[in-house]
């Protein structure tokens, strides 16, 4: 009898919450697929890898439910983080008036928000977006495009308490008490609902909408400055890149958990729902070894999935909410068919799941934790790798850090969770890898760094090219070709990333022994061949006289090429960096003078080796240079 | 069974939502060429049983005929296909396109792909001339005043074919000069073999244009009529008692002055307003549409700012502009546009009831829920909202529940002067009476109401003083001695300022 009254409770709650019902589908589903998944160190691990998307979904939470939107909480985060890191990095400054400054930070570009959302009669999509990018650049004119290590007590607040309980998961639960006591409690909570349900009716009560829309950002910005302190903390660094796209899950989370981008409607339970689904299935895919280009095409199936379960149960029920017990065979029959197709969607991730055979428990398995596969740097990188695992008998557990740090930091504790022999760990940034490595050095995982460093954490090996030489190279070579005087532009990459900042030290260091060449012009086109070509064809514009380019990648030198047109290789010659096929056949073409050649296969075929040799326990070098060459017509032929 | 000319049959239909039995058997059969009107209160049933018509429900058991042949009405494109258009109380219509666009939205003619503009204009002029609105078809809809979106929505269903017209309360927003011409309208296509199912609260108008009424109570239809049958039969079939006034207003002694406005001018759109309203008084506000009676009652809550003059509430004068200030000196505002301004649709009962009390409510931040929830029970008991709880979402409720809704936020906030704007449009009768009973509370409390109307016997009959308006200026004062429906309307189409103003009027109406 109570049994079955209890379990209909429980089946009414799930009905009643689509987003629930998602998780608990989910859990169950990865629970069965992976031994690995339902472990309380692991379930500790999606709290941490939650806690930052939930702490910006629930200052989103106030935004959405007052009809509004915040496209800035990423930006206004890495600006709140990076303003903690240079304050704490002052001497003198101490760990709480730091943390003190980066809160007003975000509680600054709130009021901003507000300010121009209420006052300035800007919607609100174009107002944060305004901010979205201001955020983003003083967050790189502030750290000098570099990321900002971590005093050793600030980095603190990212640790366990007791050991064992991770201060983020602390921070979100508080975050979430607080949201929900607001939303529910609160004066301003309570006229968030009432705003966003209908603005008129609340400004003809009485409301004084417009100071309260105000607050409303000025809570979203403040949570943002918290979810910033709780990422940089974490990774014991601040990246002026860090959380870029993050408004977006942060969005996502918020409407899974039931809340309507048309306002009035949210709740704080609903929100966290929703950042721990997304961070459950970002956790199982890993743990699954699932590819990373599927994940992507995945979770955008599960987030409609979670919505459209959600939409259903709102149609069925519609003005149900508070009579029990009428409802519909129908309405059951429907939500029953939508779980079902949510199981199906698990079904297809688990499928693609054994197209990485991973299954034999004998075989040793690699870890290999990638910055990006959006680079075809990266992707040979990874060719070479899988062509040495294949050689020599081990499975690799690929996984796509998308340039973004979190996320890394993430995948190497759930690689580390997955029980990987040994890891290879190519960072998206040198301090910001450190904990989640040494993590994996606790649980006795020897960690192998490819192509960058890992600062603050002990590796094995590091096998990497000599991106500071290549920068020499390529001012020489470029030089050489100009005779020793001209008028030339450089393109760089992503400002803050380590390839930039060492190509580009190179460079400056060899073209400075070249006194009548002149760099009119250096900018920043985010090592993107589309970037590549607008900023040069901008650079044109300024100055028609260049005669040449050097470009920190291949892909922004191939930008440039396509900006020269027919000047491309003469009279303007063009240097580029990396070696990728794209780079060498523009190079056999005449229109890439050069290219400095890394060789990425050879990065990852080494990188492997290096890894099997210490998960076997044996000692290997501290590091392995990868020769770089300069790629020119002549010799082009050697390296297709 | 079925009449040759019979067009629509409705037999035991029944639905249900969760929670709520909407139809409980109803019958219902439509004619060629006649006019059935629909009447019965707010949730009795009505709206569902058009809106099944119209395929936007199912019905949960019986059967509907059209033609003689059993249907199912499963979308608004089965509705369009069986010759069924509705015209909705919220009008169908997209703003920036043009009048021809809108009639034939969707069903553009096409020449090689493209929309072939000069046909469709021709066909766009052809119906408006048939429902005699002198509107060139290129026009914006935007631009368009409520009387004559009307018309373009009754021409879209004419340009559909439509042997079946279903209005919804088309006289609710209209002067009594454009019921006139809906009539003649709706009297033509009844010639031309149309039926029309014809909903309105209006019982006068259904002598002056119905052939049968079918009235409906609590889902059931309880009885067939002719159009003929007396007004006090229909209110007690509709009602399912006697309703033995209508305008049950007590009057008392007025006593200090607790609104007083002087001189309030806003350009182009009010003018001179002087008025005083005392304790224990309704004071009414007549005019056309348009006359400014909606902007200036706005402009003295402060929810839109005025360039000169005063308001004084219980001797402090108020700053222009500030709905809050207003607020504490006791003012309280019922907007006319209810489903635009009035309730939060998607937030509970409770919580619509404790929005203007939310502020004081609070300690430190926080508001005490658990009192305004009580409060709010209070307040829903007595002025008899019918709702499952308070949780329940307004949206859910019947137009005349959640116009008490509105106006319980402000008794709880213990209002001394209550501007009421248009109070009872599309609101039914028994509703009715409980709005007038509750006027006649807070004034015998010692409050003032400022009513303002469309409605003639209700400002007639409610009010102590009514103050005519036209065009933006006040043109007359009456006592309730003194006013008839001759004497408001005689001042009401007068031309205050004696100037060119009129011109205007009627250039911004065409």
């Amino acid at each position: 009898m109570t049994a079955d009254t209890a379990a209909r409770a429980l089946r009414r709650v799930l009905l009643d919450n689509g987003a629930l019902t998602a998780l608990v589908v989910l859990t169950v589903a990865l629970s069965l697929l992976s031994d690995d998944f339902l472990t309380t160190r692991n379930l500790l691990n999606v709290g941490v890898q939650a806690a930052v998307t939930a702490v910006l979904a629930f200052g989103v939470t106030f935004v959405v439910v007052s009809a509004g939107i915040d496209l800035s909480v990423g930006s206004v985060a890495a600006l709140s983080a990076t303003v903690l890191a240079w304050t704490a990095a002052s001497d003198g400054v101490p760990v709480w008036l730091a943390v003190l400054l980066a809160i007003a930070t975000g509680v600054g570009c709130g009021l901003v928000n507000g300010a121009l959302i209420s006052y300035g009669g800007l919607p609100p999509f174009i107002a944060t977006l305004a901010m979205l990018s201001v955020g983003r650049g003083l967050s790189l004119v502030i750290s000098q495009g570099s990321p900002i290590a971590f005093p050793e007590s600030v980095s603190r607040i990212g640790d366990t308490l007791g050991g064992w309980l991770p201060v983020p998961v602390l921070v979100m639960v508080a975050m979430g008490l607080l949201t929900a006591l607001i939303l529910n409690r609160a004066y301003i909570g309570r006229a968030m609902y009432a705003i966003g349900g209908n603005e008129e009716a609340a400004r003809l009560s009485g409301l004084r909408v417009a100071r309260l829309k105000l607050l409303v950002y000025v809570l979203s910005g403040l949570f943002a400055a918290v979810a910033g302190v709780v990422l940089a903390a974490r990774l014991g660094s601040a990246q002026p890149q860090a959380a870029q796209g993050y408004e977006l899950d942060a969005i996502a989370a918020v409407v899974i958990g039931g809340a309507s981008l048309a306002g009035g409607v949210g709740k704080a339970s609903g929100t966290l729902i929703g950042a721990l689904i997304l961070a459950v299935l970002r956790n199982g895919l890993n743990l699954l070894s699932v590819s990373a280009f599927w994940q992507q095409v995945v979770i955008g199936v599960v987030i409609a999935l979670a919505v459209l379960l959600d939409a259903a149960r709102r149609r069925a029920g519609t003005g149900a909410a508070d009579v029990a017990g009428t409802g519909s065979g129908g309405r059951r029959k429907k939500a029953a068919g939508l779980a079902l197709a949510a199981v199906v969607a698990m079904a297809v991730a688990a499928a693609l799941s054994l197209w990485n055979p991973h299954t034999s428990g004998a075989r040793t398995t690699v870890g290999l934790s990638l910055s990006t596969l959006s680079n075809p740097f990266f992707v040979q990188m990874r060719a070479g790798a899988e062509a040495e695992a294949d050689s020599l008998g081990v499975e690799l557990n690929v996984a796509d850090a998308q340039n973004d740090a979190s996320r890394q930091a993430d995948q190497i504790q759930n690689l580390t969770s997955a029980g990987v022999r040994s890891m290879i760990v190519n960072p998206v940034d040198s301090d910001a890898a450190a904990p989640a490595v040494r993590d994996a050095n606790k649980a006795d995982i020897p960690v192998i760094a490819a192509d960058r460093g890992v600062s603050g954490a002990a590796t094995a090996t590091l096998v990497a090219s000599d991106n500071v030489a290549g920068g020499r190279q390529a001012a020489k070579t470029l030089a050489e070709k100009l005779g020793g005087s001209g008028r030339i532009a450089v393109l760089q990459g992503t400002a803050g990333t380590s390839a930039s900042r060492e190509r580009g030290r190179g460079f400056a260091e060899g073209i400075a022994e070249y006194p009548g060449i002149e760099v009119v012009a250096s900018q920043p086109a985010d090592f993107d061949r589309a970037k590549g070509l607008d900023v040069m064809t901008n650079m044109l514009q300024a100055d028609p006289g260049i005669t040449g380019v050097f470009a920190e990648n291949d892909e922004m030198a191939l930008g440039a090429v396509k900006a020269l047109g027919s000047r491309a290789g003469s009279p303007v010659a063009v240097v580029g960096f990396d070696g990728t096929p794209d780079g060498l056949q523009a190079v056999e073409a005449g229109t890439l003078y050069a290219s400095v050649a890394q060789q990425p296969r050879e990065l990852g075929r080494i990188a492997v080796r290096n890894a099997v040799a210490a998960a076997r326990g044996e000692k290997a070098a501290d590091l392995v240079k990868v020769p770089v060459k300069v790629v020119t017509a002549e010799n082009v032929a050697e390296f297709g | 069974m079925s009449a040759p000319d019979e067009l629509l049959r409705v037999e035991g239909v029944r639905k249900a939502f969760p929670g709520v039995v909407a139809l409980d058997g109803v019958d219902f059969d439509l004619r060629r060429g006649e006019v059935h009107v629909l009447l019965g209160e707010n949730g009795a049933g009505k709206s569902t049983l058009i809106k099944m018509l119209s395929g936007a429900h199912r019905p949960d058991a019986g059967r509907i005929t059209a033609g003689g042949r059993e249907v199912r009405i499963r979308s608004a494109q089965d509705a369009e296909r069986l010759g069924i258009a509705t015209i909705h109380q919220e009008f169908t219509l997209v703003p920036d396109l043009s009048v021809a666009e809108n009639i034939f939205l969707g069903r553009q003619p096409r020449r090689f792909g493209m929309i072939d503009r000069a046909r469709m204009e021709t066909a766009a002029a052809e119906l408006l001339e048939r429902v005699g609105v002198a509107v060139p078809p290129r026009t914006a809809v935007r631009e368009l005043g409520v009387a004559r979106l009307q018309m373009v929505e009754i021409a879209k269903a004419l340009s559909l074919d439509a042997r079946v017209l279903i209005m919804d309360e088309p006289t609710a927003v209209l002067t009594s000069e454009e019921v006139e011409k809906l009539f003649a309208i709706v009297r033509r296509l009844r010639e031309d073999g149309v039926g029309i199912v014809f909903i309105t609260h209006h019982l006068e108008e259904i002598a002056a244009l119905g052939d049968r009424v079918t009235v409906i109570r609590d889902g059931r239809s309880v009885a067939q009529a002719p159009a003929s049958t007396p007004e006090d039969d229909l209110v007690r079939l509709m009602v399912g008692r006697d309703i033995d006034q209508r305008y049950p207003r007590e009057s008392g002694e007025p006593g200090a002055v607790l609104l007083s406005v002087d001189g309030l001018t806003r350009e182009g759109v009010f003018h001179d307003i002087s008025f005083e309203v005392r304790s224990g008084e309704v004071v009414g506000v007549a005019g056309l549409v348009g006359a400014g009676r909606t902007e200036m009652a706005r402009a003295v809550f402060g929810a839109d700012p005025y360039d000169t003059g005063t308001v004084e509430a219980c001797g402090v004068r108020l700053p222009a502009h500030d709905v809050p200030a207003a607020m504490a000196a006791g003012i309280g505002l019922v907007p006319e546009d209810r489903k635009g301004q009035g309730p939060v649709l998607d937030a509970s009962v409770a919580d619509n009831l404790g929005l203007v009390t939310l502020r004081s409510a609070s300690r430190a931040g926080l508001v005490d829920r658990p009192a305004q929830h009580t409060a709010a029970g209070r307040i829903a008991g007595r002025l008899g909202v019918r709702t499952a709880s308070l949780e329940q979402r307004v949206r859910t409720l019947s137009g005349g529940n959640q116009q008490k809704v509105v106006i319980g936020k402000w008794l709880l906030a213990d209002v001394r002067v209550l501007i009421l704007d248009e109070p009872t449009r599309g609101v039914d009768v028994g509703a009715k009476v409980e709005i007038y009973r509750l006027v006649n509370e807070l004034t015998a409390a010692g409050h003032a109401v400022l009513m303002i109307s469309s409605d003639l016997p209700e400002v007639l009959g409610m009010s102590d003083r009514i103050l005519v308006m036209a065009q933006g200026r006040i043109a007359g004062e009456l006592t309730a001695a003194e006013a008839t429906q001759d004497a408001v309307m005689t001042l009401a189409v007068t031309d205050p300022a004696a100037t060119g103003n009129r011109e205007t009027e009627e250039s911004r109406d065409r």
